[in-house]
Order: structure tokens, then C-alpha cells, then sequence
């Protein structure tokens, strides 16, 4: 995973623990869950539902972010995401809703269209040397025209206008529902049956899940931390630093088009203008869990505990109803304190 | 040498599409000295992310279409004051013969709007004011109004009683606080009570978190009251996941053909008041003004309430 560091030669044993990155991207987590627990809205917190609804709600910005720990620490930053998840969300939605397409087709179809996203910054940015926050830029923009582009301007939903102005009612996909479907059922006192985790954070969980594998048990993760750490020092040791930096965008653009799979499931439509600022928060998840902005250090652990902190801290303030300005400061602020306990001390 | 090629691959490709788009803009093409039949009227639209503001320039589009001396060229500001601002010069240097705008923001654009009525070019302004009185006609709807009916809709529905869930706007903008203020009037004095209230800042997918919070905090609530039918929508799905959208009513507002009157059609929101664009009735007193008649100085546009009753007859005017 991470790449512990050697904190000091004089080592004591709290000194060695929280010289790993993961303890201190646990803490920030603990602080959130804290607050949440002494701010729990009447008891809402300690209910089974909020906690499902809190990683529910998680799970999009968690896939985004995993793709962009991977572009992280090879040293780059994908600033596209949020676009290519509407125009993935728009994509999907067209073709299942208003093609009626099985899923069989349009998901991968979606994916592939996400990972090309990536792949053309990605060889914007290795090829012809562009940096990526430009190349990434520039596909920000042009992913947001495509999106609104092939959607009309509109919102994609089941509310279809025939040639003749009349409006028609589609049936909503049946794949949009199982993502939007929770599994681990429960009944209520009312007999209705509801589910304990979303469908979504299972796709996150998955997703999660492969990338580590990949970043931390297979040797193209080691060539990605190599070209973050020392790009120069990587070719030299017959790194091809240009295929791998393409294949890192193109990651983070097949899981910005689950995470836009999964929007248009939960919205039931594909909205060209979702994912606004998402690239935004997930950056910030990332920088939460501990890995750096540099490169060459950090891992999809770290990610995980960040998506938990952002994730839970938005819930915590929304079940208790923080007027919209005083939520932004705290968030502000939490993700202050958060990076600051990322920053090593001399301990 | 790659490079190179890159570059000129990449310089022609922009050349054609810049080609391409400058086709379809009429502004673009060579302005030729037109009989007075003929009027050109320039729409500038501060925003068409909007699916509310999507459906007006419709509105304006399908209107001026049936009157053929009527050639529009719309511009959209993206969101953007100082490129609005750019565009109305840009209209006044073009000439036009009249200025539809629904502007951004009042302060910044009042003066370029200002000097195109110098220019003797008359200003239709729609959904937002402008400082002072430095225009033609202005045609809007009164949020105020709208959400007073629907807390007073409410109130019949639920027989006076019950809990509410408020789910606002952005409040920092003019429509949202409007849309707040008129519902508290319209409640007052019945023992509506408002349990749980968030900004979710117009935008379907918050209103679903905020729902979501509201529904593990409030064990009874009889009513949700969103501030645009999106808001409402992703209210429904929230309530529906828990098991719960049967317990409560979902009230909507703007009633747009593709979202709200197409809700309450399904069941899924129990009513949605109208806000109306006033598209129509913008090229209606254009129409006048061109033709050298006297047009109102402010036109209140009606609203209309589409629930199970009326949504058959194409929703009921609110008086």
C-alpha cells in the first residue's frame, strides 16, 4: 500500500506509529465520527439507515477518487472527472433510456467511452508533454460540451418529447434500479422491507478494491509510485513512463464513467450539468487520506479513510440541518485540520 | 516534428469548427439592409444550464416562428455577468430592432441596458429586475405569490395539520427566498409545523441527501415542500427507498411539460404550481412595440396549479 517513512533514527513507539500515514488519516476519520456521535440529531446518527445512506451518498465521489489517487501519484491530476461522469451519465442514459439498449452493451459501451476520456488526456499529457492540469482542463471543457452536446441541453430522463411535441412516459431501466437497489434486508415495524447497503458502495467497494490490488500487489502500481517519485530515475530503469501515464488517465476515466453510471441510476436521468465540482472533492478526499499532491507516495487505503471522512462529515451536518454557509466553513475547516494531521511533526 | 504536426492537425480542426458553428449563427452572417418588414430581435439569455430557462428561450423560439418578419438571434451568457454584459453590446452595435434579456444580475447589466435603450433600441426584460426604470416593459412572475399558494394549498390538503419538510433553494438568490417567504405567509395561522428545512440549492441529487437526513431524524412527516419540482423528485426517491413515500405528500414548484406536470401525471407529486417563463408573451409585446403600439410598463405573469384534479384540463389558473 503506502510507503511507510522513517519518522526519526531515535525512534519511540508513538513516534513510529503515527509515522504511518494511515494512523493519521484515521484520526481525522475518528474526529468526524466523534462530532458525529456528540451531534447525533436526536439519535439519527446511531441509526442503521444514516450510515447507509451516509456511504450511499460517498460511494461517487469514492470511485472518482480512486481514479485519481492512481493519477496522483503518478505525479499528474485529473481536473475531468466531474465532466466525463455527466457526459458518461448522459451517454447511459440515452442509450438505455431512450434506445432501451441492454445493459450488456450500454455499460461497457459507457465504460469504453470513459476510458477513452482518460486516454486522450492522458496521451495529451505523456505524448506531447502538456501538463495535466491543462490537458485535464481542456477535457473538462470539452467533456461538459460533448455532454450537453448529445443531450440537447436537457436533462436525459424517462420523460421523453415525441417528434410532434407530445410527452411520453419510458419505463425506468431495470439495471438504473438494481444500482439504485440496497441488498441486506431488513423489515421494518411497518413490514417494509429496506436494504442495509446501497448497491452503489458495493460497486465502490469493488472498485476499490481492484485498484488497490493493482497500485499495491502488481508491478505496473510499483512503475506508477516509480514515475511519481522520479520520472527521470524510472525510464532509466526501463519504466515506458509514456504508456503508463496513458493507462493511469485512462483508469481514471473507466472509474469516472462507473461513478457517471451510477449517478444517472441514482437521478434516474442523465443531467449534463451533474458532477460539477466533484474533481474538486476528490482531490480533497484524496489529500485527506494522506497522499501527497507531489507523487510517488500514498495509496488507495488512505483513499478509503478519506472518502469515510468527507463522506460521513457532509452527513453529520446534513441530519443536523447546518444552514448551507456555516456547512462550508466547517468544511473548510475540517479538511484544514485533516491535511494538517497529514503534515509530519517532529514528534 | 510530431509536435508541429500536432499543432496544424489541431489549428485546422478548431478552423473547422469554428466554420462550422458560425453556419448556424445567423449573427455571424452579413448583415444586408432589410425592408422595415423584417425585424431582427435579439434574445440574450443569461443561463441555459437551467432546464426552466431551456424552455424559454423554447417558448420565445416557437413564438417567433409564427410571425415570419421575426428573425431571433439568441445569445447564452453561461452563467457569466460580464459576458451578458458583452452581448447586449454586441446586439446594440449590431443594430437590432429590439432587446429581449433575462439578465443575470441587476447592478451590473441596468447600465448596458441603459445605453442600448439610448441607441433606440427597445428593452423587453424577463424573470429578473433591473435597477431603475431604464427599459421598455418588464414581464415576470412573483415567487412570493406562487409559494403562498402553495402553502395555502397545502394547508387545505392536510386539513391544517401536520409536518412539514422545507427543501430551499440556493437562499442566497432572490427566487429561493421569495419561494420561502411566500410559503411561511401562506401557512401561517394553521398548525403546519416545518420540522426539517435545507438548502439544496436547487439540484435534484441534494434534495435526495437532505430527504434522506429529514427521513432518519423525523419519524412522521406529512408533507414536503420543495422549492422546484426537481427538489420534490429527488424527495420521492428518497422517501421510496425508506419505504415511506406513501406517508406524505410532495409538492413541487415551476411545473415545466418534461418535469413537473409530467410528475404529477405519474402520482409521483401531488401538485406543482407554474412558474412561468412569459416567452410568449415576450414576443406578444415585442410584437406591439415593433409595430409602434403602446406596451405596459410591467406585465405579472399568472400562475397555474396542475394536481390530480386539473392536470387533465392543463392545470387551474391561480387567482
Amino acid at each position: 500500500m503506502s510507503i511507510p517513512r522513517r519518522a526519526s533514527t531515535t525512534q519511540s513507539p508513538f513516534s513510529t506509529f503515527w509515522s504511518v500515514p494511515a494512523t493519521r488519516a484515521l484520526v481525522a476519520l475518528v474526529f468526524v465520527l466523534l462530532l458525529g456521535c456528540v451531534f447525533n440529531a436526536n439519535g439519527a446518527f446511531f441509526k442503521i439507515g444514516t450510515h447507509r445512506d451516509a456511504l450511499r451518498q460517498a460511494s461517487v465521489f469514492g470511485i472518482l477518487a480512486c481514479g485519481m489517487t492512481v493519477v496522483i501519484i503518478s505525479g499528474g491530476i485529473d481536473l475531468a472527472v466531474g465532466s466525463v461522469l455527466a457526459l458518461v451519465a448522459v451517454a447511459f442514459s440515452l442509450m438505455s433510456i431512450h434506445g432501451g439498449w441492454s445493459p450488456f452493451i450500454a455499460i461497457p459501451g459507457a465504460l469504453l467511452l470513459g476510458a477513452i476520456c482518460g486516454g486522450v488526456s492522458g496521451t495529451v499529457t505523456a505524448w506531447f508533454g502538456i501538463q495535466p492540469f491543462i490537458a485535464t482542463l481542456a477535457m473538462m471543457v470539452f467533456a461538459r460540451g460533448l455532454a450537453k452536446t448529445i443531450s440537447g441541453g436537457t436533462k436525459v430522463s424517462t420523460i421523453i418529447q415525441s417528434a410532434d411535441g407530445q410527452y411520453r412516459q419510458a419505463e425506468v431501466p431495470g439495471i438504473f434500479r438494481f444500482i439504485d437497489s440496497s441488498v441486506l434486508q431488513t423489515r421494518n415495524a411497518a413490514g417494509h422491507a429496506t436494504g442495509n447497503l446501497a448497491v452503489v458502495t458495493i460497486i465502490f467497494l469493488v472498485c476499490a478494491g481492484l485498484v488497490w490490488i493493482v497500485l499495491a500487489r502488481h508491478y505496473w502500481g510499483r512503475q506508477v509510485y516509480a514515475i511519481g517519485g522520479n520520472e527521470e530515475a524510472a525510464r532509466l530503469s526501463g519504466v515506458s513512463v509514456r504508456v503508463t501515464k496513458i493507462i493511469a488517465y485512462a483508469v481514471s476515466g473507466l472509474l469516472a464513467a462507473v461513478a457517471g453510471i451510477c449517478q444517472a441510476a441514482q437521478e434516474q436521468q442523465g443531467d449534463p450539468e451533474a458532477g460539477i465540482g466533484y474533481e474538486l472533492t476528490a482531490i480533497a478526499i484524496v489529500v485527506i487520506g494522506g497522499t501527497t499532491l507531489a507523487g510517488g507516495r500514498g495509496g488507495l487505503g488512505l483513499t478509503l479513510l478519506g472518502t469515510l471522512t468527507i463522506g460521513y462529515l457532509e452527513k453529520i451536518l446534513s441530519i443536523n440541518a447546518v444552514p448551507e454557509a456555516s456547512r462550508l466553513m466547517l468544511t473548510g475547516a475540517i479538511i484544514i485540520i485533516a491535511v494538517l494531521a497529514q503534515k509530519r511533526r517532529k514528534l | 516534428m510530431q509536435r508541429s504536426y500536432l499543432f496544424i492537425l489541431c489549428s485546422l480542426a478548431s478552423c473547422a469548427l469554428f466554420l462550422g458553428c458560425s453556419k448556424n449563427d445567423p449573427s455571424a452572417a452579413p448583415t444586408e439592409k432589410k425592408a422595415k418588414s423584417t425585424f431582427k430581435v435579439g434574445m440574450s439569455q443569461c443561463n441555459l444550464g437551467e432546464p426552466w430557462r431551456v424552455e424559454m428561450n423554447a417558448q420565445i423560439k416557437a413564438a417567433a416562428e409564427k410571425h415570419p418578419n421575426l428573425q431571433m438571434v439568441f445569445k447564452d451568457a453561461q452563467n457569466d455577468t460580464l459576458k451578458q454584459r458583452s452581448h447586449v453590446e454586441e446586439f446594440v452595435s449590431a443594430g437590432v430592432d429590439l432587446l429581449i434579456i433575462s439578465p443575470k444580475e441587476a447592478q451590473p447589466l441596468t447600465e448596458p441596458v441603459a445605453k442600448a435603450m439610448d441607441a433606440g433600441i427597445p428593452v423587453i426584460v424577463l424573470d429578473r429586475r433591473l435597477l431603475g426604470d431604464k427599459y421598455t416593459c418588464f414581464i415576470g412572475a412573483d415567487n412570493t405569490k406562487i409559494g403562498r399558494a402553495a402553502g395555502q394549498w397545502i394547508v387545505k390538503k392536510l386539513n391544517g395539520k401536520g409536518k412539514v419538510v422545507e427543501l430551499k433553494g440556493l437562499m442566497t438568490s432572490i427566487p429561493g427566498q421569495d419561494r420561502d417567504r411566500g410559503f411561511r405567509e401562506g401557512i401561517a395561522g394553521s398548525n403546519l409545523e416545518i420540522t426539517f428545512d435545507a438548502d439544496m440549492k436547487w439540484l435534484e441529487p441534494n434534495a435526495r441527501q437532505e430527504m434522506e437526513s429529514a427521513l432518519s431524524r423525523c419519524p412522521k412527516i406529512d408533507c414536503v415542500y420543495a422549492h422546484n419540482d426537481p427538489g420534490a423528485h429527488g424527495a420521492y426517491l428518497a422517501a421510496k427507498q425508506a419505504g415511506r413515500e406513501k406517508e406524505m405528500i410532495f409538492v413541487g414548484i415551476d411545473a415545466l411539460p418534461q418535469e413537473g406536470v409530467a410528475y404529477v401525471k405519474e402520482g409521483i407529486l401531488d401538485a406543482t404550481f407554474q412558474y412561468p417563463t412569459g416567452g410568449a408573451e415576450a414576443i406578444d409585446i415585442a410584437l406591439k412595440i415593433l409595430n409602434g403600439e403602446k406596451a405596459p410598463k410591467e406585465i405579472t405573469l399568472g400562475s397555474r396549479l396542475f394536481d390530480k384534479e386539473t392536470i387533465d384540463q392543463g392545470g387551474k389558473e391561480l387567482q
